[in-house]
């Protein structure tokens, strides 16, 4: 599912992850398969808490701190969280997911 | 450049410990004849410490942590040990005989997300593998636990050490785990014991008996390549360090001793006494370790094996000098490539009769 | 494992030492964790002498090696840990316990529930570790490090392990018998759920050479009860285990045995 601007993201618990500095490393304890993420991924996936919407992470966090356009920002931002939720990394829903849902 | 090559030299370049390997008991249920453990259980660090210890590392950086022993499941509180660091976000790895793994703690580990169990097999014979561990009937449970845990879905690696005992077994006992669908590492190296004694490295395989294994296709891959010659050493390599041990990787062990590595018991701090990051980035210990490199050992440098050369600075520490040769690793690029080290040459023309040094004794803090 | 405290009762029945006692919970994945654990020992059927219902709770970051408290209050046994709540009356022959989904609660709570049903008949349990041969059983007893677990380790194949860390003793009429028992020491495996007439205690101690020496009685007393299980610090429970030590003492040969860790050790036994 593409997610809209209205999604909810929340970090799979079939991983292992280290934020290093401003990156990011993820490995998914499903098939091992290793993930790092740059600096805006990172900032997305520390925002990943099951309650704040994309939008908003999206507006506050990553528009704040890059200085991107929102309409570029929400279309990398919507290919970032499709690739990790294929893998199994992020859980994403439209509404908000409380710790024992994910 | 792999992701995983990427991350550890980004590691290296912040001083990160990417890995860390912490040993939770030293008891065992077991008595390997090779074991480099005395196995004593007096104050070992409680569940608390213990979780104390894994925040610290994850507010450090650590991601891959190996728990260990002795064998870590005689800690009752083992899986809670293990839960506490998946929740922090550790990938985990489990080393254990597995001898107390039935079909309840597979489905366990596999719950928890473990990245994968390690586990000794000696040999593919149950007379051999238990007279090794001392303890009858460990080859059955192991064997039936892998079971277990690969019906589980949990991956499971098996390392063969190779001694005296079990030389030519390691064929059979990597066919073995073929058979069980499971991955197989192959280790020639005895350790000495950490408190010093070198006993035990007696029961190494002979020389004749490494080269025939390093030149065993099924165990080491393309011999050609594996026992090519030696390379000249490029100034890269001289400026580099002999492995991470140090650098980005740590060692505690159950009385909260950090050392390098396992391999490697040179004391550099206690986290009962000071915190994990006050002892990996200030002690002297670590400062003077990570100031060597290649280029500053004076025999190895000059070595013609080079980069090809597995060398342990913990075993050339343990040997009394961890600027010295590891003479094992010496040992192990002859059997590979049929020529002598630097150290072994000098040896041979200077000291005939040479025997190891007096033992290093390694106390704890 | 979540803990349930909806559903269907089932349960185990666990006879240990000729006592049957049933486990009941409404956790099917608990019911599993204690079948796989006390396979050896688990009665066909539902008939027991004492019955225990078992609520699963949240672990709360507790110490599993921390000392069990054990005390009477209003007829009712209650037992205590940092894992594990329970009570028992056992003149109804019911109790609950409330613990977290770890098979160690349950080790204590038998272990415990065992103690006082044995005080009472002149047995105990033993920090030793127990062996059969040639229809006899040998107990190997010591404290922490003594030798116990490596006793077992080193028992040639003739020998059928009761267990390495707790032995069970019963006494039936005038005779003491070692009965093996589910509670793993180290060696992490059940016991053979068979039993056996006491030939011989040994009291451990590691030494240079093989060496078996009578003591006298007041010795093997004294040293007998400071490695018999005991958890409540009740007088009439303390007058009970007293007089079964000094029971056992007359009854059945008590040695001190220095042993060099090695199988010849074995030897010296059967």
């Amino acid at each position: 599912m593409m997610p809209s601007t209205e999604t909810y993201l929340s970090k799979s618990t079939a991983i292992a992850a280290r934020v290093l500095g401003d990156e990011t490393i993820i490995m998914s304890t499903v098939d091992s398969t290793i993930f790092m993420l740059n600096p805006t991924g990172t900032v997305i996936w520390l925002s990943a808490d099951g309650q704040t919407p994309l939008s908003r992470i999206i507006e506050e966090k990553v528009c704040a701190e890059f200085d991107v356009p929102v309409e570029q920002a929400t279309a990398d931002a919507q290919d970032f969280v499709s690739k990790l939720a294929e893998h199994g990394i992020l859980v994403v829903s439209d509404r908000p997911l409380s710790p024992k849902e994910v | 450049m792999s992701l995983l090559d990427e991350m550890n030299q980004k590691a290296s370049a912040q001083g990160i410990p990417l890995t860390a390997h912490l040993d939770i008991t030293w008891r065992c249920n077991e008595r390997c004849v090779h074991c480099y453990l005395d196995h004593d259980g007096e104050g070992e660090m409680s569940t608390a410490e213990i979780k104390d210890v894994l925040t610290q590392l994850a507010d450090s950086g650590t991601f891959f942590l190996s728990i260990s022993g002795g064998e870590p499941l005689l800690r009752r509180d083992c899986f809670e040990i293990l839960e506490y660091a998946r929740k922090l976000g550790f990938n985990v790895k489990l080393k254990t005989n597995a001898v107390m793994i039935g079909a309840t703690q597979a489905a366990r580990l596999r719950q928890l997300g473990i990245e994968q169990v390690q586990i000794s097999v000696y040999s593919h014979l149950p007379e051999v593998h238990d007279a090794i561990t001392k303890l009858p009937g460990s080859l059955r449970r192991t064997l039936e636990a892998i079971g277990h845990l690969t019906a589980a879905g949990v991956k499971v690696s098996i390392t063969n050490m190779l001694m005296k005992q079990n030389a030519t077994n390691a064929k059979a006992v990597m066919q073995l785990a073929k058979d069980m669908g499971v991955a197989f590492t192959v280790d020639p190296t005895i350790t000495p014991m950490l408190n010093g004694d070198r006993s035990i490295t007696q029961l190494s395989i002979s020389a004749e008996e490494l080269e025939e294994i390093f030149h065993t296709e099924e165990l080491v891959g393309n011999v050609g390549e594996f026992c090519a010659p030696v390379s000249e050493a490029d100034d890269d390599f001289l400026e580099g360090h002999s492995c991470s041990a140090g650098h980005t990787l740590a060692y505690i062990s159950p009385f909260g001793d950090v050392y390098p590595c396992v391999s490697f018991p040179m004391p550099c701090g206690n986290v009962r006494e000071k915190t994990f990051r006050e002892i990996w980035y200030h002690s002297d210990e670590l400062t003077e370790l990570r100031a060597v490199k290649i280029k500053d050992l004076p025999t190895c440098s000059k070595c013609s094996h080079g980069s090809y050369c597995s060398r342990c600075p913990g075993l050339a520490y343990m040997e009394g000098n961890m600027r010295g040769p590891s003479s094992a690793d010496c040992a192990k690029s002859e059997a590979r490539t049929g020529i002598p080290s630097a150290w072994q040459t000098i040896q041979r023309q200077t000291q005939p009769n040479w025997t190891y040094p007096n033992l290093v004794q390694i106390k704890p803090m | 494992m979540r803990p349930s405290s909806e559903g269907k009762s089932r349960g185990v029945v666990i006879e240990i030492g000729g006592i049957p006692i049933a486990l009941e919970t409404s956790d099917p994945g608990f019911v599993k964790l204690l079948k796989d654990r006390y396979c050896d020992y688990m009665k066909a059927g539902d008939r027991s002498d004492f019955k225990f219902r078992i609520e699963l709770i949240a672990p709360e970051g507790i110490d599993p090696d921390a000392d069990a408290r054990v005390w009477l209050e209003n007829g009712d046994w209650q037992f205590e840990r940092g894992d594990f709540r329970a009570n028992w009356n056992q003149e109804k022959r019911r109790g609950l316990i409330r613990q977290s989904a770890n098979p160690y609660a349950i080790d204590s709570v038998l272990r415990i529930v065992h103690t006082l049903l044995l005080a009472r008949t002149g047995g105990f349990l033993l920090h030793a570790s127990s062996a059969v041969r040639n229809g006899k059983a040998f107990l190997f007893s010591g404290l922490s490090e003594a030798g116990k677990t490596t006793m077992a380790r080193l028992a040639p194949p003739d020998v059928h392990l009761l267990t390495d860390e707790v032995s069970y003793v019963r006494r039936l009429d005038d005779q003491y018998l070692a009965c093996g028992t589910p509670f793993a020491g180290e060696l992490g495996e059940p016991g053979e759920n068979i039993s056996a007439p006491i030939a011989a205690i040994y009291l451990l101690e590691k030494a240079p050479c093989n060496k078996i020496d009578p003591i006298d009685t007041a010795q093997a007393v004294r040293r007998l009860l400071r490695n018999i299980l005991f958890f409540a610090h009740d007088e009439e429970l303390v007058r009970l285990v007293f007089e079964s030590a000094c029971a056992i003492v007359a009854a059945v040969p008590v040695y001190q045995f220095s042993f060099f860790p090695d199988q010849r050790v074995w030897d010296l036994i059967g």
